[in-house]
């Protein structure tokens, strides 16, 4: 393992840092409240494919698996269950088997924020306004920025469903991306490798091959929303159960965070999460003990919320005009 | 041919991709946390020299060829192909220069560099970090702010032109990166 000390990038550094100030200034002058939690966890919620930590607590002769959290949604539910209102996590997530690129590093920085009474849509409005106030701290203007020489407004989203955004780019209509069988066969006529593979893989390849290249490209960030019920993850179904009301958003062809509508019935959650912790074991993924007590705090009522995710380095990327997050860092662990 | 798993391509490998041999130009990991890990690759063709982005799967399997790298030295160059040869048996190689791309317009004859070759065949070549040219023409004494970097054009031996600093001069020898056309520095004079 390598470590590079880089003095050179303290300009962009010193961004990053105002980027953070700006996200918390934002926060506590709209009444959300700061959560401080621990990095190291007992238990996780399982996650398909995110891949984790793992380490070690050792007392005398006790010892203990603890696990470095890949996302601080756990705690904050939890807090949510109880009552808390509003609140958010500005600090470091981890995730495994993920090396280092110009988009991502192992352990990362991450904005994730809660707000009760409210959809996915009323969240990306607000997701909006926290990038025009960032902009505004940072480069004296709300509604614009430049990022490797296109300006980007923040006047408001392209938006685009999902649907939408497979028909332009790749050719796949909405009823075929919506459907399993008819998704591979489409995928495999546009020449994809896909034996072997779950509708979700192609899923994935197919909009980073296709559909991300083009997003956020046309002077607007954009927010591609309404996801198949299979990448739902833990967002709620519409009511007609036909899409997951979930959101992500994009700049210059780079995913920079996204929203959704939470699951808000435990039993839906108790069976998602036996979905995902299938699925890992399926992968040969770690396999983590799983936060069962908190379905226990989420049965006595979990209110209706939205909850969203920002990664702050690749945020910070994109208003520090850097084209790799390693411009970014003092020092570089590799 | 060996197979191996998307995710361990790196950059400079041959890979067999739709019946077709390419080299990567650039291959990146990239987990979007929705289904399958991916490997972002830039793939180049090594026949008709065309780049394209290709995205794997981190786990899907990829033909790789083995490729010998041998030093050669650039002979000259007609309108379609390059000519180089093997010092050491003295046997010339043809390499299109679609492949070559622009980097070729910095090459001057007797260059030595490597050419990738599969089976005796050249597939394309791997051009040198950087090369020496003389600047045969500039403007001269350009006033302008050296410090915001300000550029000028300038013509090199072989013809091509490029982008320099206001300081150069016509005469001087110039170092440069072949394969984006960018200007690294001016040789010392001795």
């Amino acid at each position: 393992m390598d470590i590079q000390t880089k003095i050179q990038n303290l300009p962009k550094y010193k961004i990053t840092l105002e980027i953070k100030a700006a996200i918390n200034h934002y926060f506590q002058n709209k009444g959300y409240l700061q959560i401080d939690l621990p990095v190291l966890s007992p238990a996780l919620i399982p996650e398909s494919y995110l891949e984790i930590f793992e380490t070690e607590f050792r007392y005398l002769d006790m010892k203990k698996k603890l696990y470095l959290t890949p996302s601080p949604e756990l705690f904050l539910k939890r807090l949510i269950g109880q009552g808390i209102g509003n609140c958010y996590y500005l600090g470091k997530t981890f995730r495994n088997s993920e090396p280092n690129s110009s988009l991502h590093l192992p352990e990362f920085t991450m904005l994730e924020f809660y707000k009760v009474g409210v959809g996915y849509k009323d969240l990306a409005t607000e997701i909006l306004e926290l990038l025009r106030y960032i902009a505004r701290c940072i480069s004296g203007s709300a509604y614009s920025f430049i990022y490797q020489g296109e300006k980007i407004s923040l006047a408001r989203w392209e938006e685009l469903t999902l649907a939408e955004a497979f028909a332009r780019y790749s050719g796949i209509s909405g009823s075929d991306l919506f459907v399993e069988d008819k998704f591979l066969q489409k995928a495999k006529t546009k020449g994809y490798n896909t034996s072997g593979f779950s509708y979700e893989d192609i899923f994935s390849q197919i909009i980073a091959q296709e559909i991300e290249p083009n997003l956020g490209k046309n002077g607007y960030p954009t927010m591609v929303y309404d996801f198949p019920p299979k990448m739902a993850s833990l967002a709620k179904l519409s009511p007609d159960k036909k899409i997951a009301e979930r959101m992500e958003f994009y700049i210059d062809g780079k995913e920079i965070g996204g929203c959704c509508t939470e699951v808000d019935n435990w039993r839906e959650y108790k069976s998602r999460s036996a979905r995902h912790m299938k699925k890992r074991k399926e992968m040969g993924s770690i396999n983590h003990k799983v936060d069962n007590e908190f379905v226990e705090a989420i049965k006595d009522g979990f209110p209706p919320c939205t909850g969203a995710g920002i990664g702050v380095d690749r945020l910070a990327m994109i208003f520090a005009n850097a084209k790799s997050i390693g411009e970014l860092k003092l020092i570089e662990v590799s | 041919m060996t197979r191996i798993s998307a995710g361990n391509l790196k950059k400079g490998e041959f890979i067999i991709y739709q019946n077709e041999t390419w080299q990567l130009q650039k291959a990146e990991f990239y987990s979007p946390g929705k289904g399958s890990a991916l490997m972002r690759a830039k793939i180049k063709n090594v026949i008709s020299g065309k780049n394209i982005d290709y995205t794997f799967k981190s786990s899907e399997y990829v033909e790789t060829i083995e490729v010998e790298s041998v030093e050669m030295q650039y002979l000259y160059k007609d309108n379609e192909n390059a000519y180089y040869m093997d010092e050491r048996t003295y046997n010339q190689y043809t390499v299109p220069l679609a492949v070559i791309g622009e980097a070729i317009n910095f090459f001057k004859e007797g260059e030595k560099m490597f050419v990738y070759v599969q089976n005796e065949k050249p597939l394309c070549i791997s051009p040198p970090m950087s090369v020496r040219l003389r600047v045969t023409e500039t403007e001269d004494g350009v006033k302008g702010d050296t410090v915001s970097g300000a550029k000028k054009t300038a013509i090199l031996e072989t013809g091509a032109s490029i982008l320099v600093p206001l300081f150069v001069k016509k005469g001087d020898i110039i170092t440069l990166n072949p394969e984006i056309g960018e200007y690294v520095g001016r040789e010392k004079e001795i």
